[in-house]
C-alpha cells in the first residue's frame, strides 16, 4: 500500500528509501552503540511501517538490540550526491521476511550494487556489505525524520509523529 | 580479539565513507557517515565534526561510540569501539584532517559547506573484523616497494647535470617507478602566488606554462599548505571544472596555457617541494586507477620532491658559476622576414606572431633580451649579469633564473616560435631571432 498524504513518509520520501540508497542501522543497549547495514527497505502501512532487512548472520547485535529494546536509527543516503535521510523509531516486529520482503532485498541487492558500480565500484568489490544470509525484516515504527544531507540543513528535522 | 590500529590504515583513506553510531541519554541511537577518520598512534582516532551536531551532544552525555570503516582495498568491514576523550580546535591533528577537508572540497567545489570546526579525539577500546570477508584482490604492486621507487626514481636525478636533464630524469623514472599515467613538475612563482608547469609527461598537450594559483585544486592546496595531499578515489568527487581543450585562440585570449588534465582521473597526489624552508614547487601525478597511490607512495614521492627541490636548487647554483661570457657574437638574421613581438606591460604577457607566449617573471626576461639585441645585437648573456641587471626589477630571479629560462625556452619550442634560446655552454644563454624583430610594447593599462 502506498503511504497517504499527512504521513510521517511522504509518498516522495517512501521513494526514496526504497530507491538505491546506501542503508546503515543505529542501535545499541546498555549504553554501548551498534551499527548495521540494512540490505532493502519497503514502506508499508501508509507511511506508518518502514521495513529493513538485516542480515542476522553478519549484523546480529543490531538485531539482538532491535530484539532488546527496539529503539534504532536508520539512515539512507544516496551514493551518487550524498542526499540522506535518518528515520527514528522503535522495531515493533522481527520476523524472516515475507515472500515479497525477501524479493525486495535481492532487487535492492541487485539495483546498489548497480548504483556503486557506475561509481567506479565494481559488483565483486562491493559484494562484502551485502550479505543476504539469515535474513530478519525489522519492521520500524516511525517517529521522527531528519534530513541529513551534508550542509547547513544537516540535522534539521523533516517530520515528527504527533501524541 | 582486537586487532592492531595500524593494519586498518587502509581505512583511513577516505576513500569509503566510514560510519559513527552514538546513543542519546534516553538510549536512541543516531548513525551517521562522517568524511575523515584518522589514526592518531596506536590506540587513538581522530573524527572529522563538521555539521552533526547530534553525534556531539550525545557523545557528552554518552562518551562510548560505535565507528565502522571500510578498507578500500578489499572491502572488509572493522567495527570499533571507541571512547570520547575530547575535542581540538588546532593542533597537528586539526591541521592535517583540516588540509584534507580543504582538498575534498576543492575537488567538490564547496568550499564552505566542509570546513572543520574541530576533532574528536576517541580512544580505541576493541576492534574486530565484521563477518562478511573480503575481497581478493591481488595487488598491484607489493607493498613494502616505497623504499626501492624512491632510490629508482633519485638515482636517476644524481646522473642529471643541469635542470632540463634534471626535470626529464624525475618526469621519466617516476613514470618507469609508480605506472601510472601522468605527472606534472609546477614551481612555484612567489610574485604571482601560483604555480606554473615546467614539464610533464603523459597529458596530450605539455601544458608548460600553465598557472595553477595557490589554494586551488589539489596541487594548488598541497603548495598553500605545504603537505601531501592524497585523492584515492576521485569518482567521489564531481568533476573540477569543464574540460578545456588547449588551443592557440584561447590561450591568446586568456593570456593563459590551459592545464593538462586526465581525463577518468581516479586518483590524484600532490607532493610540495621544499628547500631551506621556502616552497619551490609541487609534483603532482594522476592515475585512472583507483587507488593508485598509497601511504607508502606518498611517502616515497616526498622523498623524491625533497630531492628533486635540492637538485634544483643546486641546478640554480652552478648556473650562477658560469665564467663571463665570451666573445660577443652577432648572428645576422636568417631571413628578412618580421617576427612580430608583443609585449603588455601589465602582466608582462607576451605574443609571438599573435601568439601567446608567456606572461610574468619570464615574459619580462625575454623583453629585456630582446630589447639588448634590438640596441646593440647582442644575442649572448650570462646568468650573473641577468642576476646583477637592475632594469629587470627582479628579486625573486635571484633564485629562480634556470627555472625561469627552461620555462621560457621550453614554451618557446613548444610554440616552435622564430625565436630561441640555447644554452651554449653552464651559465650562458645564446638568443637566436630567426627574423627581422619587431617590438611593440604596450604600457601599463593598455
Amino acid at each position: 500500500m502506498r503511504p497517504v498524504q499527512g504521513s510521517l513518509i511522504s509518498a516522495e520520501l517512501a521513494a526514496f528509501l526504497e530507491s538505491p540508497v546506501m542503508i546503515i542501522l543505529g542501535t545499541g543497549s546498555a549504553g554501548v552503540p551498534e551499527i548495521g547495514r540494512g540490505l532493502g527497505a519497503s514502506v508499508e502501512g501508509g507511511g506508518d511501517a518502514l521495513y529493513v532487512m538485516v542480515s542476522a548472520w553478519q549484523w546480529p547485535e543490531t538485531v539482538a538490540n532491535a530484539r532488546a529494546n527496539g529503539r534504532i536509527a536508520a539512515t539512507f543516503a544516496r551514493p551518487a550526491d550524498y542526499v540522506t535521510y535518518q528515520v527514528k523509531g522503535r522495531v515493533d516486529l522481527i520476523a524472516p521476511p515475507t515472500p515479497a520482503l525477501h524479493a525486495c532485498a535481492m532487487h535492492y541487492a541487485a539495483r546498489i550494487a548497480e548504483a556503486l558500480a557506475e561509481l567506479g565500484l565494481s559488483p565483486e568489490h562491493t559484494a562484502p556489505w551485502r550479505s543476504d544470509r539469515d535474513l530478519a525484516a525489522l519492521r520500524i515504527r516511525p517517529a521522527q525524520v531528519f534530513v541529513q544531507t551534508p550542509g547547513s540543513r544537516a540535522g534539521r528535522l523533516l517530520a515528527e509523529r504527533r501524541g | 580479539m582486537t586487532l592492531p590500529l595500524a593494519t586498518l590504515d587502509g581505512c583511513f583513506e577516505g576513500v569509503v565513507p566510514s560510519i559513527v553510531c552514538t546513543l542519546a541519554a534516553d538510549g536512541t541511537p543516531n548513525v551517521s557517515y562522517l568524511s575523515h577518520v584518522a589514526r592518531l598512534g596506536e590506540a587513538q582516532v581522530a573524527l572529522s565534526n563538521q555539521f552533526f551536531s547530534k553525534t556531539a551532544a550525545n557523545l557528552r552525555s554518552i562518551p562510548r561510540a560505535a565507528l565502522l570503516v571500510v578498507d578500500p582495498t578489499d572491502s572488509a568491514q572493522y567495527r570499533l569501539d571507541i571512547l570520547y576523550r575530547g575535542s581540538r580546535e588546532d593542533g597537528p591533528a586539526f591541521a592535517r584532517m583540516a588540509a584534507d577537508l580543504r582538498a575534498t572540497s576543492a575537488q567538490l567545489g564547496v568550499t564552505d559547506v566542509m570546513r572543520l570546526r574541530a576533532v574528536d579525539i576517541f580512544d580505541v577500546l576493541a576492534v574486530r573484523q565484521v563477518r562478511g570477508g573480503r575481497v581478493a584482490t591481488a595487488p598491484e604492486r607489493p607493498a613494502g616497494q616505497g623504499l626501492v621507487r624512491a632510490l629508482a626514481v633519485t638515482e636517476a636525478l644524481t646522473r642529471a647535470t643541469e635542470l632540463a636533464g634534471v626535470v626529464d630524469a624525475v618526469l621519466d623514472a617516476l613514470a618507469a617507478a609508480f605506472g601510472h599515467e601522468a605527472t606534472l613538475v609546477l614551481l612555484h612563482d612567489p610574485g604571482r602566488g601560483c604555480l606554473v608547469a615546467l614539464g610533464s609527461r603523459g597529458y596530450g598537450a605539455s601544458g608548460i606554462g600553465a598557472e595553477v594559483p595557490l589554494g586551488e585544486g589539489l596541487a594548488g592546496l598541497a603548495a598553500q599548505d605545504r603537505r601531501l595531499l592524497r585523492v584515492g578515489d576521485a569518482s567521489r568527487l564531481r568533476r573540477y571544472g569543464a574540460a578545456i581543450e588547449a588551443s592557440a585562440e584561447l590561450e591568446a585570449r586568456t593570456r593563459s596555457v590551459a592545464l593538462p588534465r586526465l581525463p577518468e582521473a581516479m586518483s590524484q597526489v600532490a607532493v610540495p617541494m621544499e628547500v631551506q624552508g621556502r616552497l619551490l614547487g609541487v609534483l603532482f601525478l594522476e592515475s585512472t586507477r583507483r587507488m593508485a597511490f598509497g601511504a607508502e607512495d606518498g611517502l616515497a614521492l616526498s622523498l623524491v620532491a625533497r630531492q628533486l627541490g635540492t637538485a634544483i636548487a643546486l641546478a640554480e647554483a652552478e648556473s650562477g658559476e658560469a665564467a663571463a661570457a665570451g666573445p660577443q657574437g652577432s648572428t645576422p638574421p636568417v631571413t628578412d622576414r618580421p617576427v612580430q613581438v608583443t609585449h603588455h606591460a601589465q602582466d608582462d604577457s607576451v605574443f609571438i606572431e599573435h601568439e601567446y607566449l608567456v606572461k610574468g617573471v619570464a615574459g619580462r626576461l625575454l623583453i629585456w633580451m630582446l630589447h639588448a639585441y634590438q640596441a646593440g645585437g647582442r644575442v649572448d648573456f650570462t646568468n650573473r649579469e641577468i642576476r646583477a641587471e637592475g632594469a629587470l626589477r627582479l628579486p625573486e630571479l635571484k633564485d629562480n633564473l634556470e627555472t625561469r629560462l627552461l620555462l621560457l625556452q621550453r614554451r618557446l619550442e613548444e610554440k616552435r616560435a622564430p625565436v630561441r634560446l640555447l644554452r651554449p655552454a653552464r651559465g650562458r644563454i645564446r638568443l637566436e631571432v630567426q627574423g627581422r624583430l619587431v617590438v611593440t610594447s604596450h604600457r601599463r593599462g593598455t
